[in-house]
């Protein structure tokens, strides 16, 4: 099962089943407790906040090393992020626009955007493969 | 559910639930009312992500959608209510107006 885990030096929060035996942010061993939710919450509201061009920018640096990119379709990643942005304002968390969340907090995580993609039929082991919504496409190569 | 979703919507025949900001969505508009204007059929479209009724009345039929959709209440999907007969995604014009006929 899940928990949430709190560095005690640098406050980096992590959820997992286990702790990062190194914390990825301040290099520190073995320095991560347990925590409750409603504390990881509080820790990760308090530092962070994103708007759309920063949403924009992590993924970018999140698919620079894998094997697919950005849609190059301009417009339709617009509407997208439009999307995804009203319904973390409406409904707590980035949701994919394309699919409709049950109301099971645990099974709509499977649709926070960016969401498992590279298991669906729409991307796996296809040459032009990609995410049920379109926002994330397979390299070409 | 699907039974009492039914009678709930007793007018609704063919349903097609979409959201607001999905691109899929959005290229189906013009091929739906292409084939309306062919066909004289007019689908019910209901937007799931900003009107909470549409949204519940879709995951009414959460066993149907999800059976064809990769377990999950994607959209666009576009259901006859009485087969049960379901488009999921974005598809060619031709396959609409066959499913539409039907």
């Amino acid at each position: 099962m899940k928990k949430y885990w709190r560095c005690f030096i640098c406050n980096d929060i992590h959820y997992g089943v286990r702790p990062p035996e190194v914390c990825p942010t301040c290099r520190a061993a073995d320095a991560y407790i347990e925590v409750t939710a409603a504390e990881a919450a509080q820790v990760s509201l308090a530092k962070t906040s994103m708007d759309k061009a920063g949403f924009r920018l992590a993924m970018e640096e999140f698919v620079s090393k894998n094997e697919f990119q950005v849609n190059p379709d301009r417009g339709k990643v617009e509407m997208l992020i439009e999307g995804i942005f009203e319904n973390e304002k409406s409904h707590g968390l980035k949701y994919c626009p394309c699919r409709l969340r049950t109301k099971d907090f645990e099974e709509d995580l499977k649709i926070v955007c960016p969401c498992n993609f590279i298991m669906h039929e729409t991307y796996k082991d296809k040459e032009d493969g990609e995410c049920w919504c379109g926002l994330f496409v397979r390299r070409k190569k | 559910m699907l039974v009492r979703a039914f009678r709930e919507e007793e007018k609704m025949s063919k349903v097609m639930f979409h959201g607001r900001e999905c691109p899929h969505c959005r290229a189906m508009m013009p091929l739906v009312e292409k084939m309306e204007k062919e066909t004289g059929i007019v689908l019910d479209k209901r937007e799931v992500w900003h009107e909470e009724k549409n949204a519940d009345l879709m995951r009414s039929y959460k066993s149907v959608i999800a059976a064809k959709c990769g377990g999950q209440l994607r959209v666009p999907a576009t259901t006859a209510t009485e087969t049960q007969d379901l488009i999921c995604g974005e598809v060619e014009y031709e396959k609409l107006k066959e499913w539409a006929l039907k």
